[in-house]
């Protein structure tokens, strides 16, 4: 019990000894040390080994060993070096899998003890295990040996147990820190590593956390600056670049109020980053686990990049509008090289036309080069060695000048380089969609050196859109030279051009037009507008004719007046295309109006005189044939006059029979109606206004007339006969008119027979159809025939063989058949005498079967 | 047509190729009482005075088919005796002296005067009876 009590004191001593050392020791494997030294030597162990659990395999390992300097101990320690232990397996599994102390008295002679030989070598008998918990879980074994053979010591289980429980406590301590701290240091590494930008301040906006990213982005975060006076400190700005970023919507600020803020887009400009870039930040306030608000975290993503790309693009946008809207070609061509300039720091950029004669260059946009440069450059050759832009283009491809003092090709050009600060300069063609050169586009730098890929890229988009812009001002050019022609050949014809949007019910006319029909040059035009200045007698045939031409044929053609305002009227002609869609839907007709009044008056007033020189060689034919005209009107004359004297004379004699008066009566009756038939034909002859046209048998014609001219032809000792074509086709005709003719032609037959005796007076009239496309008539006479030199002299004006004659005669005859669409012509038949051949447009499908009398 | 009471009256000849003049000369003449016969075609008076004794004939000139002037000269072959009255619708002097030459007893112009004509009707038949 003494010794029990020594012992006792002396355990209590070794536990606190321990407890101390092991507190103060550094870290897990000096205080196992510590703890195997101590118990060892007070408490007469001769080794003590120290088994960790290995996590990764589930075994136990050794990572410490105390012994008393014995040698023969040495080939044991290195035999449990060189073992693991699984659960369960020898004295350290054993501990393992019950959590409880072990004690075996003779290891040499236990059945769960794999290194019983080494034991037995190094005369070891005792051995203690003792678990060492850490929150109920194993995390080590100690292990202790000695030489004598000792029962259980069941204090001495419990100090030791007592030890590692302590050491266990400890430990677990020890490693919390650690983990702590290990947790802490991934999280500052992962901050600081971080791309994006993160500041904790707590709510007295102190920060706490500002870290690597954040002071890229914003400069060192200065604890001592208030708030209000971050926007200023640190370059924070709204998007629209210049407005100072309001202090309490800052997201810190809104987040240390308790708000979530999300993807506030801030641009930021200090003076060590005067280009300035772009942030989006989201922020979140910091609360205790009673929510209450502590202070604010921000993330700020660096967007500067994704923001640059987004406006680089709105700035194509923007010049490819330009392109759309027709913006003047060097406005466009200048925000297409200030576009790429602000793409990259140092940049200058040029863009060059070549002209049309494709030898020449002119200047394009070059808003940052000197004007001297771009004033030198302008309307230079393009050639093999006419610097970048000239060679590039002359050769057709990219031509890359790293410094211009040196290269050959710049010898024309190095003094203005030098001058104008310019020391690379690199040149791509601008080409066509057809690859035709139409310019140049070049960078500059004022340092020696090529294009970066990035500058490449840039090059590219460039010519691209150069390329666009230019050709579309090219045919913008050819077109406007176009309709400059066209408009000039327009108005120089009294053309009006417009086109017809019928489903729209819109129109549009040009200048001319507008003129033409009297519209004002801002009034909306329709299609209803357009069809309203048509003369009211006119506009359903017109508009009738175009929805024909517009169903069926695709083109129109009208002749029409117009009436316009105050009364006037235009004569016009109208001719138009109708465009129609693949479906057949018609989109628009376009088309000229021709102001033909001028024409038309004129043509009135030469049917005018026309009519009047006919009506006078009517009246004067009609002077002519008094013999004929005597002998119809005489002939009915006699008739009544001789039964008013029958009649008179049987009523004289007063047994007249009152059937035979009857029928005197009835005679005279007949006899003046004929009389009077006489009279109409004559005056219908001598009628001034001109006939309506129709269709005419010519037979009939030729009959009617050969009768009426009868008794001339008797007169003058001739004989006249017809030989008509049973088969004649009809002609549309005016029917005095066609008299008229025949008559002339008669009474010339018979003047150029007058000398002739009577038995040679002869004159044949005929008639034939030619393929019935044309119906002939011919009249023969065997006169004296024509002017042998010109035939048909006979049909000018004022040509006469006769003395009462006036010359016109023919010359009325043939204006008439041409009025009619025919011809005249004259000839001298082969035996004798002259023949006149009419010939007319037959009416198709019209042909005479009988040649009615 | 002849009158019954000049029955044993000689037979006039009228010439004339307008219908309703014939037929007009032929009431006219029956008026009065003289027997008529009436050719519309100067060919058919011809061949009938080639057979019969023809005292008087009142006859056209310038007719369609035959010149009145051949019909004269025609007629003096075949029957000089008979005598000619020479009616016309045309004013031509040319055309009456060449008839004239020929020998008619009377020559008018259409319209006529009806005394007259049946005058000169009556002397051609009283000279042909002589």
């Amino acid at each position: 019990m003494e010794q029990g009590q020594t012992q006792s004191e002396e355990q209590l001593d070794l536990l606190q000894a321990i407890t101390m050392e092991v507190a103060s020791a550094s870290d897990f494997a000096s205080a196992l040390e510590i703890v195997l030294h101590e118990v060892c030597e007070k408490t007469g162990w001769v080794l003590g080994h120290a088994w960790v659990r290995n996590a990764d395999v589930e075994v136990l390992d050794l990572v410490a060993t105390w012994y008393c300097g014995d040698g023969e101990l040495k080939p044991f320690r290195a035999v449990s070096e060189a073992s693991h232990f699984e659960s369960g397996v020898g004295l350290p599994g054993r501990v393992w899998k019950t959590k409880q102390p072990a004690w075996v008295e003779d290891v040499t002679n236990d059945s769960n003890f794999p290194r019983s030989a080494a034991a037995r070598s190094a005369r070891l008998k005792t051995g203690v295990g003792i678990p060492i918990l850490s929150r109920g879980k194993l995390i080590a074994v100690l292990e202790f040996f000695m030489r004598e053979s000792r029962s259980q010591n069941e204090q001495l289980v419990r100090v030791i147990t007592a030890v590692a429980a302590q050491l266990g406590l400890v430990i677990g301590r020890k490693r919390v820190r650690e983990e702590l701290a290990r947790t802490n240091e991934i999280l500052r590494s992962i901050l600081s590593n971080m791309g994006d930008a993160v500041i904790v301040a707590d709510k007295d906006n102190k920060f706490l956390v500002f870290n690597p990213a954040a002071e890229r982005m914003f400069g060192k975060g200065a604890m001592q600056t208030p708030s209000t006076e971050w926007s200023h400190r640190y370059g924070l700005y709204l998007p629209d670049k210049v407005t100072p970023f309001p202090h309490d919507q800052l997201p810190m600020m809104r987040s240390i109020r308790g708000e979530d803020v999300d993807n506030v887009e801030m641009f930021v400009r200090r003076q060590n980053a005067p280009r300035g870039l772009w942030t989006e930040i989201t922020g979140r306030p910091l609360r205790s686990s009673d929510g209450d608000v502590l202070g604010g975290i921000v993330v700020c993503r660096d967007i500067t990049q994704i923001k640059e790309e987004e406006f680089f693009r709105a700035g194509q946008s923007r010049v490819l509008e330009m392109i759309a809207a027709d913006a003047p070609l060097a406005d466009i061509l200048t925000s297409l090289v200030l576009l790429m300039e602000g793409q990259a720091e140092g940049l200058r950029c040029s863009i060059l036309l070549l002209n049309r004669d494709g030898k020449h260059v002119r200047h394009g946009a070059a808003p940052h080069l000197p004007e001297t440069y771009v004033k030198a450059v302008n309307g230079a050759p393009i050639g093999p060695r006419n610097g970048s832009c000239g060679t590039a283009m002359y050769r057709r491809r990219p031509i890359v000048v790293t410094n211009v003092m040196t290269d050959p090709l710049w010898a024309d050009y190095r003094e203005l380089a030098k001058i104008c600060g310019l020391r690379a300069c690199w040149s791509t063609p601008i080409l066509s969609a057809q690859g035709d050169v139409l310019g140049s586009f070049a960078m500059y730098r004022e340092e020696n050196r090529g294009p970066l890929p990035e500058e490449n890229r840039l090059t590219q988009i460039a010519t691209h859109i150069a390329g666009i812009a230019i050709e579309r001002q090219r045919h913008q050019e050819i077109l406007r030279e176009r309709e400059a022609r066209i408009n000039l050949a327009a108005e120089s014809a009294d053309l009006a051009f417009w086109i017809l949007y019928p489903e729209q019910n819109s129109a549009w006319m040009s200048e001319k037009g507008r003129l033409m029909y009297g519209f004002d040059s801002n009034l909306p035009l329709t299609c209803d507008l357009i069809l309203s200045r048509i003369h009211p007698d006119e506009r359903a045939d017109v508009k009738g004719a175009y929805d024909r031409a517009c169903a069926l044929y695709g083109t129109f053609e009208s002749e029409h007046r117009l009436l316009l305002p105050y009364g006037r009227t235009r004569w016009v002609i109208m001719r138009g295309r109708c465009l129609k869609d693949e479906e057949g839907n018609l989109l628009e007709t376009i088309g000229v109006t021709l102001d033909v009044s001028k024409q038309k008056q004129a043509d009135l007033q030469l049917q005018h005189q026309r009519e009047e020189m006919a009506h006078r060689n009517r009246v004067s034919l009609m002077g002519e044939m008094t013999a004929s005209f005597a002998h119809e009107l005489n002939q009915p004359l006699t008739a009544i006059a001789n039964n008013a004297s029958a009649a008179r004379r049987f009523l004289d004699r007063g047994n007249i029979d009152p059937a035979l008066l009857q029928q005197l009566l009835q005679d005279m009756v007949a006899d003046s109606q004929r009389a009077g038939e006489v009279i109409r034909g004559i005056r219908s002859l001598v009628r001034k206004e001109a006939g309506v046209r129709t269709l005419l048998d010519l037979n009939a014609v030729i009959t009617d007339t050969v009768r009426l001219v009868s008794s001339d032809v008797l007169s003058r000792e001739s004989v006249l006969t017809t030989e008509l074509d049973p088969l004649l086709p009809q002609v549309n005709a005016t029917l005095v008119q066609i008299q008229q003719v025949l008559l002339n032609l008669i009474m010339n037959a018979l003047d150029a027979m007058e000398g002739l005796p009577p038995l040679e007076r002869r004159i044949m009239v005929s008639t034939r159809s030619d393929k019935g496309d044309v119906a002939e008539v011919c009249v023969r006479d065997f006169g004296t025939g024509l002017p042998k030199e010109k035939p048909d002299k006979v049909f000018d004006h004022f040509f006469s063989t006769k003395q009462k004659g006036m010359g016109m005669g023919l010359a009325i005859v043939r204006s008439i058949i041409e009025a009619h669409g025919g011809t005249i012509v004259g000839e001298n038949a082969p035996d004798r005498g002259a023949r006149m051949i009419v010939r007319l447009p037959a009416v198709r499908g019209q042909t005479q079967t009988i040649a009615a009398a | 047509m002849s009158d019954p009471g000049k029955v044993e009256a000689k037979e006039v000849c009228v010439v004339d190729d307008d219908p309703s003049v014939l037929k007009s000369i032929h009431y006219l003449l029956a008026s009065e009482g003289f027997k008529v016969r009436a050719f519309n075609k100067a060919e058919d008076f011809l061949t009938h005075a080639s057979n019969q004794d023809v005292p008087v004939v009142v006859t056209d000139i310038w007719m369609d088919q035959v010149s009145g002037l051949e019909v004269l000269a025609r007629l003096c072959a075949i029957s000089p005796r008979t005598r000619v009255i020479v009616i016309t619708a045309r004013e031509d002097l040319a055309a009456r002296a060449t008839a004239m030459a020929i020998g008619p007893v009377a020559f008018f112009m259409k319209p006529f005067d009806d005394e007259k004509f049946i005058a000169a009707v009556h002397d051609a038949l009283g000279k042909s009876q002589k």
